[in-house]
């Protein structure tokens, strides 16, 4: 039974909010006076990576998707709270990329600002951060691009991870590279909690699948040149490369290995494969590339309209990457749901987001605790300038690339 | 027997007393955003005074304040369900006073620039290890505080310390320790000579600091509710700590307090939005201080201005003198 | 490991050991001579490699040609901060020791003013550009080995103008001038060398080849403000290393420091280079506080 014919969020949304309309322009019809009084801004507060490392991923995978979702709510009215459209009042600003302004505006917006609504800042590190906070002052936080066992296990009923977990992804990879004969794995992770555990999933999931990795590196954030590392992996002839990593890094061990001619069958690099900007920075040679994705614009006819509507806003240039993004969007999706029904009572909303399987253009997605289950470990590769899903064969949208073509 | 206190002394504590009763009526007064602030500031007079305690007084310039700071701080955080809060923060300056003992022993007989820079990288080295050790061995990025105390508390805890940094200082300078440092900053040797164990000394005197930068970080722990070592262990800290006392006076007793103030105030306006502006007044005013005002702004008497104007005068008349003459 | 592979990871920690010796030389130029701990200096570097950035791309320049240009337009900026601050401390300190320090606060307010004025200008993000990126291959034994050819430039462009420092000291007048003062300040004004002139001009060049390094650094790899600290704490090692004031030690321990890094990083991990060489930098500091090299 595949996902993607279960009818995507647009689809139910336009239906709820013309069932709410109908009333509602009666409604302001008749008492005008009281629909406009109604109308305060709900306020929703965030911050973003715009400097520092995390900018690539912040700004490709999530901002966009909330400005999009702002402008997109607004344009039909404003959100719906309960019944009555309110227009959204978005309230970021630029964590530099540096936890500890993260957690001060965090506190300073649910604290002393006190917001109605929270969105998640970028990165599992931040995440981290913020999580517990959201948890204390009692707001919903569901975030898009946080990966992390810990996180998890921390047991917070504020919080909501999107994306599928360490677990999940590195059995899909594992599943994989063992259905095509991979022997040999090489790896190197960046050295923070997402790094960390991707790698200590892998090592779980590589037990007794027939494949042994034969070096591993990791390396702090921020790194300049891999080519030493790379080098010495290439001396071992490996398979399969594996690169949890981060966009700055994928771009950098992916150009690095043209540079000294490393040719795994199979090159995985998990953020950043899945951004436009891969395929701008390395071209043709983007071929056979592998990395974490779980969708694209064939995904589900929710998908398209997401992909297109993103296009049309920001352009053909900054289109919407085929993992986080639809990560992203989903979150958005269920929050305006939750509002629709609870209204900006916290804990109802966090209620309705716990309990409730959600359609969204990701396919279905439920919680367990705190982690989305509905998703299942996926793995996308460039074919043709697209970003395939190509595992689990039940999500593909094409089948795999056997080995990856040299790097031109 | 009668309590003999000179006036100079009393004139000190009662300056002392009367701040600290203003900055206990803040958080009951003051909005969330002065409390903010006032926690800063007494976060940095607390360490800008201890440091300057020993520092400016031997003149030997440590870098390592972040090191102690965030020594408390992982000691707090870890330790903080445990033993509770006063347990953390003694436990916090006890570790923090540890650790400078070591460091001293191994490398106060060094003077000057390879002083500074030695304690500069032993306080990299100690967040690289730490974080290796939290991710190798205990496998985490961060810590997460999940018991918190009152902010109130923190606040109270912090102005304690801060109150007790400026009070030490007092009774230091008036003591044969304090003079003890004093003579090791003038001249080192001579103070050899005249039978000062400038080994026990120094040693003390760095463990002291330490142990302050120790207890303040594990205050400042809580107050922030996620640390990991890049926050806790930032070299920034112990730059910006040096950079107060500095400004401020480091041989002065309220110069360091004075910037703690005047920095706090600049920090909390501007940090968040425009930290590029602040750290670059940061930088300027410290190169301006140490060319024209070394030391400091607690040395600033009307004299000084006159001095200023002098110079000036005299640059002035150089200058024109040299283009008349038409060489340099 | 293959030969071949040796030889490339000994030949990748040479060329980023070139670079560590370019940026140290200008700051024992400037210890050395003038006891001034310029703990700023890798901003400059950033500077260089910022402006060398902008020009490629903003106007087109080639970096090559602003190899000289960086060198010249910093070594300008060097004698302008001179003139600035430290002849002022110069003239204003009691002893040696307290210029020494205020040199080092000075350079202090100067590290925090340049790197987020950088920030403020340019904005936090990496930048880069492709410059000279194809890989060249090299015939050697063991198949010979792959490297980008902005690399081996950096390394050939580093190696000579450390080279001609060297030699530059060595056998001109006004380097020997310069090694007269670094050896007796007074004995050398005796005999009639202008401390005057000399000071600017070698905190100058300093900088300049800081400037320099930055342009080269800009080639190959992504740049940002904060680039710049790291460097400096590598240049502080490599002349603790091989000792202050030592032109020679310093360019040998650049290189050395350069492979133990690359050869550390292959049987550790990148993530411990930081360690290992403060690790390196303590004991060293330590046990030998003179330098590897020095001479008594």
């Amino acid at each position: 039974m595949t996902d993607r014919n279960i009818p995507a969020g647009p689809t139910r949304r336009a239906v709820v909010q013309a069932a709410i309309a109908a009333p509602a322009a009666l409604a302001s019809l008749a008492f005008p006076a009281i629909v406009r009084a109604q109308a305060a801004p709900v306020r929703v507060g965030y911050t973003m990576a715009r400097t520092g490392p995390w900018t690539t991923g912040a700004q490709v995978s999530q901002e966009p998707n909330y400005l999009l979702w702002a402008e997109a709510q607004n344009a039909a009215g404003g959100l719906n709270v309960k019944g009555v459209k309110r227009p959204i009042e978005l309230i970021g600003s630029d964590d530099r990329s540096d936890i500890e302004t993260c957690v001060r505006t965090y506190e300073k917006l649910m604290g002393s600002d006190k917001v109605d609504l929270i969105l998640p800042p970028w990165g599992s590190n931040a995440n981290f951060a913020v999580a517990p906070l959201a948890n204390r002052f009692g707001y919903p936080l569901l975030a898009p691009t946080a990966l992390s066992r810990r996180l998890v296990e921390m047991k917070l009923p504020y919080f909501f991870l999107m994306l599928q977990q360490p677990k999940a992804m590195m059995e899909a990879l594992v599943d994989m590279l063992k259905a095509n004969g991979t022997k040999t794995m090489v790896v190197v992770y960046v050295d923070d909690l997402f790094g960390l555990e991707n790698y200590a999933a892998l090592k779980v999931a590589v037990q007794g699948s027939g494949i042994s990795i034969v070096e591993d590196k990791s390396y702090p954030l921020g790194i300049k040149d891999l080519s030493p590392v790379l080098r010495s992996m290439k001396d071992k002839n490996p398979d399969a490369f594996v690169g949890l990593t981060y966009p700055p890094d994928t771009i950098l061990a992916s150009r690095q290995s043209k540079e000294i001619g490393f040719n795994p069958k199979f090159f995985y690099a998990s953020v950043g494969t899945a951004f436009q900007l891969y395929r701008n920075v390395m071209g043709a040679g983007a071929e056979g590339v592998l990395g974490m994705g779980s969708w694209n614009a064939k995904t589900s006819p929710g998908a398209k309209a997401y992909f297109d509507a993103h296009v049309k806003k920001f352009g053909a240039q900054k289109e919407p990457d085929r993992w986080a993004s639809g990560a992203t969007w989903a979150a958005l999706e269920i929050l305006t749901n939750a509002v629709a029904k609870a209204g900006l009572d916290r804990k109802a909303i966090r209620d309705y987001v716990a309990g409730t399987e959600h359609g969204t253009l990701l396919g279905k997605v439920r919680f367990a605790g705190s982690e989305n289950v509905g998703t299942p470990g996926t793995v996308g590769q460039w074919q043709k300038g697209e970003f395939e899903v190509v595992w689990p064969k039940a999500n593909a949208t094409a089948p795999l690339l056997p080995a990856k073509p040299a790097w031109v | 027997m009668k309590l003999h206190i000179k006036p100079a002394l009393a004139r000190d504590l009662l300056v002392l007393f009367a701040l600290t009763g203003w900055a206990l009526a803040i958080p009951y007064f003051g909005s969330e955003f002065m409390v903010s602030m006032a926690l800063t500031c007494l976060m940095y007079a607390a360490l800008a005074s201890s440091w300057s305690l020993f520092c400016g007084t031997t003149r030997y310039l440590s870098l390592a304040t972040a090191a102690f700071f965030g020594v408390g701080a992982y000691t707090g955080a870890i330790l903080l369900e445990q033993i509770g809060w006063f347990g953390a923060i003694t436990l916090g300056a006890a570790v923090a006073a540890a650790v400078a003992v070591v460091m001293g022993a191994a490398v106060l007989h060094l003077r000057g620039t390879y002083f500074a820079v030695l304690t500069f990288g032993m306080t990299e080295l100690i967040r690289h290890a730490i974080t290796w050790w939290e991710k190798q061995v205990t496998g985490t990025v961060g810590r997460v505080l999940a018991v918190v105390p009152e902010r109130d508390t923190v606040y109270l805890t912090v102005l304690a310390l801060a109150v007790a940094a400026i009070g030490v200082s007092i009774m230091v300078r008036r003591s044969r320790f304090g003079l003890a440092m004093a003579g090791i900053g003038a001249d080192e040797q001579r103070a050899q000579t005249l039978g000062v164990n400038t080994r026990l000394v120094k040693i003390g005197g760095f463990a002291l600091t330490a142990a302050f930068a120790g207890a303040v970080g594990a205050a400042m722990s809580a107050r922030w509710t996620y640390i990991d070592p890049a926050t806790v262990f930032n070299p920034f800290i112990g730059f910006q700590t040096v950079l107060i006392a500095l400004i401020g006076g480091a041989a002065t007793l309220w110069g360091p307090l004075i910037a703690a103030v005047v920095f706090s105030l600049l920090a909390e306006t501007l940090r968040l939005q425009a930290p590029q502006v602040y750290m670059m007044s940061l930088g300027l005013l410290l190169i301006l201080c140490v060319l024209y005002l070394p030391g400091g702004l607690a040395s600033l008497r009307t004299a000084t201005f006159g001095q200023w104007r002098d110079d000036t005068s005299q640059w002035w008349r150089e200058r024109t003198r040299a283009g008349k003459k038409g060489a340099r | 490991m293959s030969f071949g592979s040796w030889l490339e990871l000994i030949a990748s920690g040479l060329i980023t050991g070139g670079v560590y010796a370019l940026v140290a030389l200008g700051l024992n130029l400037q210890y050395g001579l003038m006891r001034v701990l310029n703990i700023a200096h890798g901003e400059f570097l950033m500077v260089g490699a910022f402006l060398t950035w902008w020009a490629h791309t903003q106007l087109g320049v080639s970096p090559l040609l602003m190899v000289p240009v960086s060198f010249v337009l910093l070594m300008a900026l060097g004698m302008a901060i001179h003139r600035l601050t430290f002849r002022r401390l110069a003239r204003t300190s009691p002893n040696l020791d307290v210029f020494e320090a205020r040199g080092l606060m000075v350079s202090f307010g100067l590290m925090f003013v340049v790197q987020n004025f950088a920030q403020l200008l340019w904005g936090g993000d990496l930048r880069g550009y492709d410059f000279m990126a194809d890989p060249v291959r090299i015939p050697g034994p063991g198949g010979g080995a792959q490297f980008a050819a902005n690399k081996l430039l950096l390394l050939a462009l580093a190696l000579a103008f450390s080279t001609a420092l060297i030699v530059v000291l060595r056998k001109t007048l006004y380097g020997k001038g310069v090694r007269a003062l670094m050896q007796s300040p007074t004995g050398a004004q005796l005999v009639g060398i202008d401390t005057t002139r000399l000071h600017p001009l070698m905190f100058g060049i300093g900088l300049g080849l800081s400037g320099v390094a930055g342009c080269l650094l800009s080639m190959t790899y992504t740049i940002s403000p904060s680039m710049g600290e790291p460097y400096t704490v590598t240049a502080l090692i490599v002349i603790t290393l091989g000792g202050f004031g030592s032109m020679a030690g310093a360019l040998a321990a650049g290189l050395a420091l350069g492979v133990i890094e690359a050869v550390g990083m292959h049987f550790t991990s990148p993530s411990l280079k930081s360690l290992l060489s403060y690790g390196i930098f303590i004991a060293v500091l330590l046990w030998r506080p003179n330098g590897l090299f020095a001479r008594k």
